[in-house]
């Protein structure tokens, strides 16, 4: 088990410098550059070549790609372009933990919802639960997320009251686990709804795929409920197609939370980088990347551990 | 001996807006205490699904027993409600399929599935039902059964993993074990060797089986008694060595011919020609008519009862009628 993990960590390492490689050049094709927008458009020359003098924007880009990512390596992610003295590093680990909060509580969600609704639905195939089930579904695939946000928000929190649009808390108020988790709810419900569909069409076809299994006849044979066939001996085998699915959900979980954060002002990682890329910040956005695409990697390697725990016929 | 399962016109169909196909179309089997009866038939003639209904595990929706009576140690299990039903299935009555490949749960050991059935309907404790499964694994050759508790399916052959699955069956001491082609996915060394710990574990419980097969050699070794099945109907019901020895009905002589003779000259090779009728295009008499080598005019037009014959035999063919001689 353990070289299986350690396998893959090196498996990831390649990926890692891929990804890097990519935003980096990217970022450098887009138009408009650090200087035009942190400087006076009436500076003198002199005072702009000095700046970019100073932060090394004059090297060609394999040598600042270098210098980058060898810093990045020991964690100096460098110093924000717009808040000019603040490590990136130190940006990115303020904020870091409420994206994880509210992946987290999303995910949650999204499992708690969907995988109990794709049960139901491949239980009573072709009825009107199973319909309605599907119906709501594509609804929710085919809508964005930002559109089920603001109309959240208009209607639960403007019209009914029920909970606050945006923060993480009430300001000047002591800590209180009720507030933060009323303010949390909204905006990881937005977030779950992205993937609950998908998650919940998967679900259904892996334990349809399931239902029609020969040992599930076996269960039934046994004289067992149905309760105790489909939970017990079809559950564990439905999961494990759904882990990977997982995983693969990742970076769009991710996308999905750069825009929950913007509309509910979530103070995450996301809501840091839409600021960030306005203002062409360069090393916070290719921080922010490299910290997502890091994430979504381990994700991967969470899931795929997962799958061979759970499933006893993969061979590590 | 007393009659332990006795089935009466057992009517199976799986009903659809396009038809209705009526896969078990009026079955009668009987099966004495401790009796083995095979249940044969080339494919498609109803032979799981009469199995399948006898537990009422019919896949639903879609197939619906229709009518009949399952009477199962003097009552009907069709009228049993459902809750009743579970305490026979596993219990007194058990069932092992075809496919050991994938009958058993992948994700579970062989002592979970083992010991589940035994503290479901035993109320063992979780040792006592450790020990028990034990000794079951070590009836069906597992020396090493101590171990093999902890294993997990993909880890045995199809033969290792068919013991298993008797070896479950047989957990609860059950009256009746139905298997459904036990033997057909595995290597003929293999299954010798399983027949062998059916007869033994069956015999020294005391267990009647319904054997389903389309294989005759097994039918010969273990059987007392055969049903043969044709297109949802029973076409002739026989004790073993009179079926052997004096087939009644055509199709039953063509099953008969079509296995290899080990002795004496090699014999050509009989198939009965064409297929088993779909179930639209049933013919209006005699069911087997269009494939019989002895079809004659009455054949055509209606389909014959089931027709008493010496010795409790009978057989769903006019050539034994009152006044026609045999043939
Ligand atoms: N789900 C289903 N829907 C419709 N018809 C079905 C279904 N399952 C079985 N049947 C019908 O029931 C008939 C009998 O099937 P059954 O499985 O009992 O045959 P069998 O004798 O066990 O054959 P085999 O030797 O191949 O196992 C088939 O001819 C088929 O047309
Ligand atoms: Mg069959």
């Amino acid at each position: 088990m353990l070289s299986y993990i350690l396998r893959r960590i090196i498996m990831a390492v390649p990926i890692l410098i891929g990804i890097s490689i990519l935003t980096f050049s990217v970022m450098h094709l887009a138009p408009g550059s650090p200087t035009s927008m942190l400087l006076a458009p009436d500076i003198g020359p002199e005072v702009r070549i000095a700046f970019e003098e100073r932060y090394g924007l004059n090297d060609p880009i394999p040598v600042q790609y270098v210098k980058w990512m060898g810093a990045m390596i020991q964690g100096d992610m460098g110093y924000s372009l717009v808040r000019v003295g603040m490590p990136v590093s130190e940006m990115i680990m303020n904020r870091l933990p409420n994206t994880l909060i509210l992946m987290g509580a999303s995910t949650i969600i999204a499992i708690v919802i969907s995988i109990p609704l794709g049960i139901i639905s491949a239980r009573r195939q072709y009825t009107v639960t199973d319909y309605s089930v599907t119906f709501g579904s594509f609804v929710g695939i085919a809508t964005p997320n930002f559109w089920i946000g603001l109309l959240l928000i208009m209607w639960l929190s403007v019209n009914l009251g029920w909970f606050p649009s945006g923060g993480t808390h009430t300001l000047n108020e002591p800590f209180s686990i009720l507030d933060r988790l009323h303010h949390l709810f909204l905006p990881a419900l937005v977030l779950a709804t992205a993937d609950m569909a998908g998650l919940t069409r998967y679900s259904r076809s892996s334990m349809l795929e399931v239902i029609r299994q020969d040992y599930m006849r076996t269960a039934r044979a046994k004289g067992f409920t149905e309760n105790t066939v489909i939970y017990k001996h079809g559950l564990r085998n439905g999961l494990i197609p759904i882990i990977t699915i997982f995983g693969l959900m990742l970076p769009s979980f991710f996308a999905g939370s750069v825009v929950v954060e913007r509309i509910f002002a979530w103070p995450g990682i996301g809501d840091l980088l839409i600021t960030s890329v306005f203002q062409r910040d360069y090393p916070v956005i290719m921080g922010i990347t490299m910290i997502s695409a890091v994430l979504v990697v381990l994700g991967n390697l969470l899931a795929d551990i997962a799958y061979a725990i759970f499933d006893p016929r993969i061979e590590y | 001996m007393s009659v332990l399962l006795d089935v009466k016109n057992l009517q199976t169909h799986f009903i659809s807006k396009k038809q209705t196909v009526k896969a078990v179309d009026g079955i009668d089997i009987s099966i004495k205490k401790g009796e083995t009866v095979a249940l044969v038939g080339e494919s498609g003639s109803g032979k799981s699904m009469t199995s399948l209904s006898i537990m009422q595990l019919v896949p639903s929706p879609g197939g619906e027993i229709v009518g009949g009576e399952v009477n199962f140690n003097g009552r009907d299990l069709l009228k049993l409600k459902e809750k009743e039903m579970r305490k026979v299935r596993g219990n007194e009555i058990s069932m092992i399929f075809q496919e050991p490949m994938t009958s058993l749960n992948p994700v579970l050991t062989i002592g979970e599935q083992i010991t589940e059935v035994l503290r479901y309907h035993k109320k063992m404790s979780k040792e006592q039902a450790r020990r028990r499964a034990v000794e079951l694994l070590k009836l069906v050759g597992f020396s090493r059964a101590e171990e093999m508790l902890k294993d997990y399916p993909h880890r045995l052959s199809g033969g290792m993993r068919q013991r298993v699955m008797i070896a479950m069956a047989m957990s609860c001491d059950p009256k009746l074990l139905i298997a459904d082609e036990p033997t057909t996915a595995l290597d003929v060394t293999i299954q010798a060797q399983i027949l062998e710990f059916m007869k033994n574990l069956t015999h020294q419980f005391e267990t009647a089986i319904l054997l389903i097969t389309h294989d005759l050699g097994v039918v010969s070794e273990v059987a007392d008694h055969v049903v043969v099945m044709y297109a949802g109907q029973v076409v002739e019901t026989s004790d073993v060595e009179r079926l052997f020895d004096e087939p009644k009905h055509p199709y039953t002589q063509g099953l008969l011919n079509s296995i290899p003779a080990i002795e004496g000259e090699i014999e050509r090779l009989q198939s009965i020609k064409g297929n088993v009728p779909l179930p639209d295009e049933m013919p209006a008499g005699c069911r087997f008519a269009p494939r019989c080598p002895k079809v004659f005019d009455k054949c055509l037009t209606s389909n014959p009862e089931l027709i008493p014959q010496e010795q409790g035999r009978k057989v769903r063919c006019y050539l034994y009628e009152e006044g026609e001689d045999a043939v």
